[in-house]
């Protein structure tokens, strides 16, 4: 952890204070706070100290670390990614061979207990992890022995948090996710292939500021970026709405800016938040450029059919029945369950199953 | 950012929603109520218009409805930022842009001055240093300059 603030080093930078207001602002509307937490970031921000943070790329492809540094400056992106202590990263340090791992284990040492691991890439398993190795230790070895003294863990990209591409049928390499080998430490799950630059630094933000893990969802999320369906922030869904769909990528369907979901859009099912905050600084994200969305923040998206097939789904409307019994006043406990099961089972029957033939379509 | 705006685009819009969906009424009534308070409490408010589904429609309503007032600042703190009171006394819109003039936020803020506005007390603090430094400089120049003449 290194001595000076986050305020000295940003005022060293030339940033002046009602720059670093405007910026407390931008975070706290990124994380999804009331505008009046801008001020309460600004004051915790400023005494804050840059934590050392210890980043290893294990069974990857770059792309994280790619997305992470290529957003232009000065960017909230680019702000706070500077305003670590980055101690650790063999693909951005300069140091190589036994002086990038001393680093390492200087980091470790200097601040035991404190400082933060970000992890992209999965981490091979079998035939004792050979798979892949870092100065001749595996990956297992040096994450198991990295994350002994890390307050917190940060998972970025789908690999290391679901275990993702090298993870897919038939992982020949046994790839798990961080979570399958860490169970002592808190784990931050940032998905996404790679993950929305402003999200992984919008999460060191959040840690920076309140010193705490986030409010995280089931899959271990951050709700202010996972907490909404890309299909329910989506420009398109008026047209779902009217049943406008687009049947193949050069109908007229497609050139008026229909909905992609018969193309296979998996927005329906995927959380994240690609289409408000969108990528390349705001300029488009993947179904404004006519491509349904491949639901890359969920586990096991690889496998989970063609990527051009219309995902299944209910035939009948299973919200609208149920709050049609609510209107009628008789769904109140057991009734509005038993009318829940019943949509369910409708929504069940419904279901198209895909089969192996499906996905060699 | 020029080459991607340079790239054209044929999507012909249809159907898009054209009528204000309430939206911008609702945020115009919580306008009302900070300005209230604004008044009783002198409590400052503000309105994340990022963190709201807007329609265009619902946008132009919005600012329709507020329409221009008096005063609009312009600050240069990591990319410009706009600060335009409203023909509403008292609310404010205020837009952030970063270095590459994209926005990254949009607030209508209800205050007397928008925060942005204000110089930090910190600012003050600094500047009073700076002074001092530059008077002491400039009276050891005079007295320098005083010197060589004797």
């Amino acid at each position: 952890m290194s001595d000076d603030t986050l305020s000295d080093y940003l005022k060293a930078r030339g940033i002046s204070r009602r720059g670093f207001l405007k910026f407390c602002a931008a975070t706290a509307s990124m994380l999804a706070l009331p505008p009046a937490a801008g001020s309460a970031i600004a004051a915790a921000l400023a005494s804050a100290r840059r934590p050392s943070v210890i980043w290893l790329s294990f069974q990857e492809c770059t792309g994280c670390t790619e997305a992470i540094t290529r957003s232009h400056s000065p960017s909230l992106e680019s702000l706070i990614f500077d305003a670590i202590s980055l101690d650790y990263h063999h693909t951005l340090q300069a140091a190589s061979g036994d002086a990038a791992e001393a680093s390492r284990h200087q980091a470790m040492e200097q601040n035991r207990g404190n400082y933060l691991v970000v992890v992209d890439g999965s981490i091979p398993v079998k035939d004792g992890g050979v798979y892949s190795t870092i100065a001749g230790r595996t990956n297992l070895d040096i994450l198991k022995e990295t994350a002994a003294g890390a307050a917190a863990i940060i998972s970025v990209g789908t690999c290391a948090a679901f275990g993702g591409l090298p993870e897919a049928q038939p992982n020949p390499t046994g790839a798990v996710p961080v979570s399958a080998i860490i169970k002592d430490k808190p784990i931050i799950n940032v998905p996404g292939c790679p993950p929305i630059p402003v999200v992984m630094t919008g999460v060191l933000a959040h840690y920076l500021t309140f010193g705490s893990v986030p409010e995280l969802d089931s899959l271990n999320r951050p709700r202010a970026f996972y907490g909404d369906y890309i299909h329910d922030r989506c420009y398109r869904r008026p047209y779902y709405d009217q049943g406008k769909f687009a049947r193949s990528f050069d109908d007229e369907g497609a050139r008026s800016g229909w909905c992609l979901y018969e193309l296979g859009c998996r927005g329906p099912t995927t959380r994240s938040v690609c289409a408000t905050t969108k990528w390349n600084q705001g300029t488009s994200f993947p179904i404004q450029s006519g491509h349904g969305c491949i639901g890359c923040t969920e586990p096991r998206f690889w496998d989970t059919g063609a990527f051009y097939k219309a995902i299944s789904a209910p035939i009948g409307p299973v919200g609208t029945a149920a709050a049609v019994g609510l209107a009628a006043g008789a769904a109140v406990g057991a009734g509005m369950a038993l009318r829940n099961r019943a949509a369910k089972k409708r929504a069940k029957e419904g279901h198209r199953t895909i089969t192996t033939d499906d996905l060699e379509k | 950012m020029n080459r991607l705006d340079s790239i054209p685009v044929n999507a012909v819009p249809h159907g898009a929603v054209k009528h204000a969906d309430g939206n911008a009424r609702a945020i115009l009534q919580q306008i009302a109520q900070m300005l209230e308070t604004l008044l009783t409490t002198g409590e400052t408010g503000s309105i994340d218009l990022h963190a709201l589904p807007l329609s265009p429609a619902d946008r132009t309503f919005l600012s329709e409805s507020l329409g221009t007032g008096e005063v609009q600042a312009e600050v240069e703190a990591l990319g410009k930022s706009r600060a335009v009171e409203t023909g509403i006394s008292g609310v404010w819109w205020i837009v952030h842009h970063n270095a590459d003039g994209d926005v990254i936020g949009e607030f209508v803020e209800v205050a007397f001055c928008p925060e942005i506005l204000l110089t930090p007390v910190e600012d003050v603090r600094d500047g009073l240093d700076a002074l001092r430094a530059r008077l002491f400089v400039a009276g050891r120049n005079l007295a320098g300059h005083g010197e060589d003449h004797e």
